[in-house]
């Protein structure tokens, strides 16, 4: 069933936000950022590699398109392909290194590749305008051979086009997963010495994912520099590598609609909470310890088991000849 | 010639105090199995602990004695009440939940003290500097390195020569063999968890004279410490010790090469070893 079922799920989400929020920014950044928690989870989810790393892929994105749409006269979209293409290759060199190691070792190496990824962008100013970061970001509109196809001023219009892109990848990723690829992926997270005897190769399969990983990281992140119009040192920080972390854990793992769930309920919450209390980043690490002793599929997984309680307490009364019709083959 | 010298000396005195930070998460990470993200939150309690004491007038020795304590006795609650509920669950959780709780550590401190940093001074014996022919070097940075040699050396006396330091290495070994000869593993846990949170404490005190008491100063320290476990190699005393000096001193003498680079240098050593040696410099396989 879920195939398709997940797909339209998406969409109903792309279409739903316009309908109940007042900010076409703050949408865009909840797709924006559900790409970054996707890439994650195909990491962590999928293939059982907890990075710190994802902060590195998406500065590397948003210095990209910061570069290329503000020193040369790159077509839009050629741009984002680029940043696409850095996101990737980052996580190309990131990786060939970081999984020689396993278990901890590897998520040690993720976080010590963020830091120096952080001290290199704080120390080439020329490049990434150091502890300013790069500004003035334009974004322009859609166009080819000069007919404007979709202009992105207004936030809604770049909603759209962020939209469109989100979808894209959402369905790129799923076919991903499905795929014998993503199924050998999981073979290689419940057990790496089993899927290494039956003859992976574990050093690829963890290398292709990561690659993916970082592409549609440093998509999220070529995105958000497009809409914030800057491309800020803070976006390579650790901060933003945990962040994308806690929107992925706190969604569930496993699951890319629970990622745009983890998404939504960090960005919002934030939005919300920042305005009334600026600390509101200590409630978050609560619920990350909440989520890591005790709802460990996280939200999306605390939703399904309600939906399965509701489920299995309403047929009783009302409907007993549903009851047997939701079990399928095995009534 | 004679300011390579100065930046040896001055890398082996960030070294040591670098394996300090380093030590505990190795022992931590030998026994228990998982890597304490909220290390370098303890760390940073220790930091602006020293910094609270001494606002109120006391003394940085007392400093130096009640917040690795206090910190300490944080660490022991935490294994109690937090850690030892994840112990069962796959290991992405035992470091979430650490990256949780180092989250809000960090929001605390914010929250009580500000986001800016502040100085924390030198205690007054140890102001000003030691001349020695034309050798002229900070009294309180030669005090750090004597300092945490002689903790170093007690460390190794309590981890070689003490019933709990054996008990601590063979439960690095193998904690249901311990736990069948009788002795109370848990117990065992939550006391080298204070051990290790004490010690980064210490190495936060010790550090806040230097470069002072900032709340960021957590994640940054947390980097470094697994640059000096990679290289020296997980769960290994002497590879915190080896690999503390080696990454201290090549901070320190990058520094007059190429400043902007000091720390990335760091890493870059980190990725060499990593290549060559893939357990770190003294680290055990597997």
């Amino acid at each position: 069933m879920s195939r398709h079922s997940h797909l339209l799920l998406a969409l109903a989400i792309v279409v739903a936000m316009p309908l109940f929020m007042h900010s076409g920014s703050l949408a865009s950044e909840v797709l924006i950022y559900a790409l970054a928690a996707m890439g994650c989870n195909l990491l962590l989810g999928y293939t059982g590699l907890l990075s710190f790393g994802q902060g590195i892929f998406f500065g590397l994105g948003s210095y990209t398109i910061a570069l290329l749409l503000t020193r040369w006269p790159l077509p839009m979209p050629l741009a984002l392909l680029a940043a696409i293409a850095m996101g990737a290759a980052g996580a190309a060199v990131v990786g060939w290194i970081a999984i020689r190691q396993r278990g901890t070792y590897f998520v040690m190496l993720t976080l010590a590749f963020a830091q120096m990824f952080y001290f290199i962008a704080y120390s080439l100013p020329g490049l990434t305008g150091g502890d300013n970061g790069l500004l003035d970001i334009p974004r322009p509109s859609l166009a080819i051979a000069g007919h404007t196809l979709w202009p992105l001023a207004s936030p809604w219009q770049y909603y759209g086009f962020v939209a469109a892109l989100f979808l894209v990848a959402f369905w790129l990723l799923r076919r991903v997963c499905d795929s014998v690829f993503g199924r050998t992926l999981l073979a290689v997270r419940d057990n790496e010495e089993r899927a290494a005897a039956v003859g992976y190769d574990l050093r690829l399969l963890k290398l292709q994912a990561f690659v993916i990983s970082g592409a549609v990281t440093g998509l999220a992140g070529a995105l958000h520099a497009m809409m914030t119009g800057i491309a800020p040192l803070s976006n390579a920080e650790y901060h933003t590598s945990e962040m994308i972390i806690v929107m992925t854990v706190i969604g569930g793992t496993g699951n890319l609609l629970a990622s745009v769930l983890g998404a939504a309920f960090y960005v919002l919450l934030g939005d919300w909470l920042s305005t009334l209390w600026p600390r509101w980043l200590l409630l978050l690490g609560v619920v990350l310890m909440v989520v890591s002793l005790g709802l460990q599929r996280g939200l999306w997984g605390l939703g399904e088991s309600l939906w399965g309680l509701a489920r299995r307490k309403r047929p009783a009364p009302p409907a007993p000849a549903a009851a047997p019709s939701a079990n399928g083959g095995q009534a | 010639m004679s300011i390579y010298l100065l930046q040896t000396i001055n890398g082996i005195g960030i070294g040591m105090l670098y394996f300090l930070l380093a030590v505990g998460l190795s022992i931590v990470f030998g026994l228990l199995r998982f890597v304490n993200f909220a290390h370098g939150a303890f760390y940073l309690m220790g930091a602006y602990f020293c910094y609270q004491l001494t606002r109120w007038g006391w003394s940085f020795w007392w400093a130096l004695l009640i917040a690795p304590l206090a910190v300490g006795a944080i660490g022991w609650l935490t294994e109690k009440l937090l850690l030892r509920h994840v112990y069962a669950k796959p290991h992405e959780f035992h470091i979430l939940v650490t990256v949780g709780l180092a989250l809000v550590v960090q929001e605390l401190v914010i929250l009580q003290w500000g986001p800016l940093g502040d100085s924390v001074a030198t205690p007054e014996l140890l102001q000003g500097v030691v001349m020695w022919g034309s050798f002229v070097y900070p009294k309180y940075r030669l005090f750090v390195i004597g300092f945490t040699a002689v903790l170093a050396v007690l460390l190794w006396w309590v981890l070689e020569g003490t019933r709990l330091g054996s008990a601590v290495r063979a439960g690095s070994e193998s904690t249901e063999m311990v736990s069948l000869l009788g002795l109370n593993v848990f117990g065992i846990f939550s006391l080298v968890f204070a051990l290790g949170a004490a010690t980064a404490a210490l190495a936060g005190v010790l550090a806040a004279p230097i470069r002072g008491a900032e709340p960021f100063m957590g994640i940054e320290a947390l980097g470094v410490a697994f640059v000096i476990v990679v290289v020296g190699g997980l769960g290994s005393f002497s590879g915190a010790l080896v690999g503390g000096i080696l990454i201290g001193v090549v901070q320190s003498v990058m520094s007059t090469l190429w400043p902007e680079g000091a720390r990335i240098m760091i890493y870059v050593a980190m990725a060499a070893v990593l290549l060559l040696r893939p357990h770190g410099l003294l680290g055990r396989k597997g």
